[in-house]
């Protein structure tokens, strides 16, 4: 599924997880350098992962697919792919005993299902002006004790860098909030213009993005006082990011992103005083999308 | 009031709509009857500015659809977002900040779980509350009775009723066509895009007759049941 969406997308899989697995290297690199406490993060996402093949409903169609034995055999070979950059890194780092308890909780989940549809409704402080944030946070509930408990660390251990990084990780959520283009429906029955759509968006993204990372913020500029100005810059940048994934997605609405944009997007990244151009570029292209649909 | 003139849709090269032509006038209830693939739902999406078409359709409003509830047959949800954040969402769009949402909560359904998991009837009953809370002056309801329980049913051709009463102009399809003689003041009758047979409700029984010669013919002889 991830070959075909990258094939779609234009990229070569190939090329797509070269890159993954050096970004892997890179990141896991720069976590190592950051906290003591990265062996137990790799063994959190690595988890994270292994539950979203988990998912009941993914596991009855595979169960009518094979038969009982390849059914098992597939499972146990799919969790083992997953967790295999994680274990390696863990075994590089002598980290035996770690090591062995992912490889035993891969081998569990391999014979368990989660019901994702489930019973309860997970409360959301977003309730108010759905959707983005409102199912992005049930989607991603656990991110949120995890970049607060990073936060803490990173007071804990003096580390301010580890505290932009959780900063950085509840932003890189919200983020994540945009990427899925929305039914048409939902576009269509505003009746307001593209330009008040748009406004109307990017408040609600900042004003949930602010209240999603005010305890991260206020914790940092207690104890870290004279890194506020850096703090701040961070900030900014993150609802600066945050404008420009909003505004890509709906330069191309109804299509997915484009190569161009992403291309865009990640040398804005790198430099990010490309946003000045970037964001008014895809602010009118998002006004012509959305004027066919809207007006 | 609504007006259709010459309404053509192509789909690549397939016409799906053929020079239709057409008014709705306010306080009516108008019934679209066909085959399936006969046009209905492309002619609602084509009224409600989701399609683009050849043709002109004038209304009242500047902008027609910021004056429309539109219940599509098969109405989309999110995996995670509640009856009652649906409601809201659908009323923001709108500019209505809802206050009384349980009240009007008339087909109790069950508000606080995802919508995601609603059957087919439940979740056609909240998209139907959703357009019904946004104050609309038209309404495209396509196969409002698909699906829903016969309790339910009674409740929607009330409620069709009431928005008659109120002035609104409502279109409606649907393959029940005791439901569509009950609550329809002219029914129109689409076959291959094209629309062939335009009925007051003084005929509807001339047309029910009709529709079910055409339709069965001889087919069940066919079978040899025996």
């Amino acid at each position: 599924m991830s070959s075909r969406k990258l094939i779609e997308f234009g990229i070569p899989p190939i090329l797509a997880y070269t890159i993954l697995l050096l970004c892997f290297v890179g990141l896991s690199g720069y976590i190592d350098s950051k906290t003591e406490f990265a062996e137990y993060l790799y063994i959190l996402i690595a988890l994270g992962l292994l539950t979203k093949l988990a998912s009941k409903k993914r596991n009855e169609f595979l169960k009518s697919c094979f038969s009982k034995d390849d059914y098992t055999k597939l499972r146990l070979l799919e969790n083992l792919i997953i967790i295999l950059p994680f274990a390696l890194l863990l075994i590089y780092q002598k980290s035996i005993v770690l090591t062995s308890i992912l490889v035993a909780l891969a081998t569990i989940l391999a014979f368990s299902n989660f019901n994702t549809t489930l019973n309860f409704t997970i409360p959301t402080p977003f309730y108010k002006k759905p959707f983005e944030f409102t199912v992005g946070f049930r989607n991603t509930f656990f991110i949120f004790p995890l970049a607060y408990l990073l936060t803490y660390i990173s007071i804990y251990v003096g580390n301010f860098n580890l505290g932009v990084f959780s900063l950085l990780l509840v932003f890189l959520v919200a983020l994540s909030y945009y990427s899925k283009l929305e039914h048409e429906y939902y576009i269509w029955s505003f009746n307001v213009s593209p330009k008040d759509f748009l406004k109307e968006k990017i408040k609600t993204g900042l004003l949930y993005s602010t209240l999603s990372s005010v305890p991260i913020l206020i914790a940092l500029s207690i104890f870290f006082d004279s890194e506020l100005e850096t703090l701040l810059t961070f900030l900014l940048l993150g609802f600066a990011y945050l404008i420009t994934i909003i505004l890509a997605k709906y330069s191309v609405y109804p299509n997915e992103m484009s190569i161009p944009q992403g291309v865009l997007i990640a040398i804005s990244l790198m430099f990010p005083p490309m946003l000045i151009g970037v964001i008014p570029y895809f602010y009118i292209r998002s006004n012509e999308r959305l004027n066919t649909i809207l007006q | 009031m609504i007006t259709i003139e010459k309404l053509s849709k192509y789909y690549g090269n397939k016409q799906v709509l053929k020079n239709i032509e057409i008014s709705f006038e306010k306080g009516q209830v108008y019934g679209i009857v066909g085959e399936n693939g006969s046009g209905k739902t492309t002619m609602f999406r084509c009224i409600s500015g989701l399609e683009n078409y050849d043709g002109q359709i004038n209304s009242d409003f500047k902008i027609l659809k910021n004056h429309l509830g539109f219940l599509m047959t098969e109405p989309f949800f999110f995996s995670k977002i509640t009856g009652t954040e649906y409601l809201r969402l659908l009323g923001n769009s709108r500019g209505k900040k809802l206050t009384n949402i349980e009240e009007n909560n008339i087909f109790n359904l069950p508000l606080n779980q995802y919508a995601s998991t609603y059957s087919t009837g439940m979740k056609k009953k909240l998209a139907l509350t959703a357009i019904l809370q946004q104050g609309n002056d038209c309404f495209i309801l396509d196969e409002p009775f698909n699906g829903v329980d016969i309790q339910s049913n009674i409740i929607i051709a009330e409620i069709i009723h009431k928005l008659k009463g109120l002035g609104k102009t409502v279109l409606i399809s649907s393959h029940i066509f005791s439901t569509l003689a009950e609550t329809c003041d002219e029914i129109h009758l689409l076959k291959d895009g094209e629309l062939i047979k335009s009925v007051q409700k003084e005929d509807f029984t001339k047309l029910e007759t009709e529709m079910k010669d055409f339709t069965i013919g001889n087919r069940i002889d066919k079978l040899n049941i025996t």
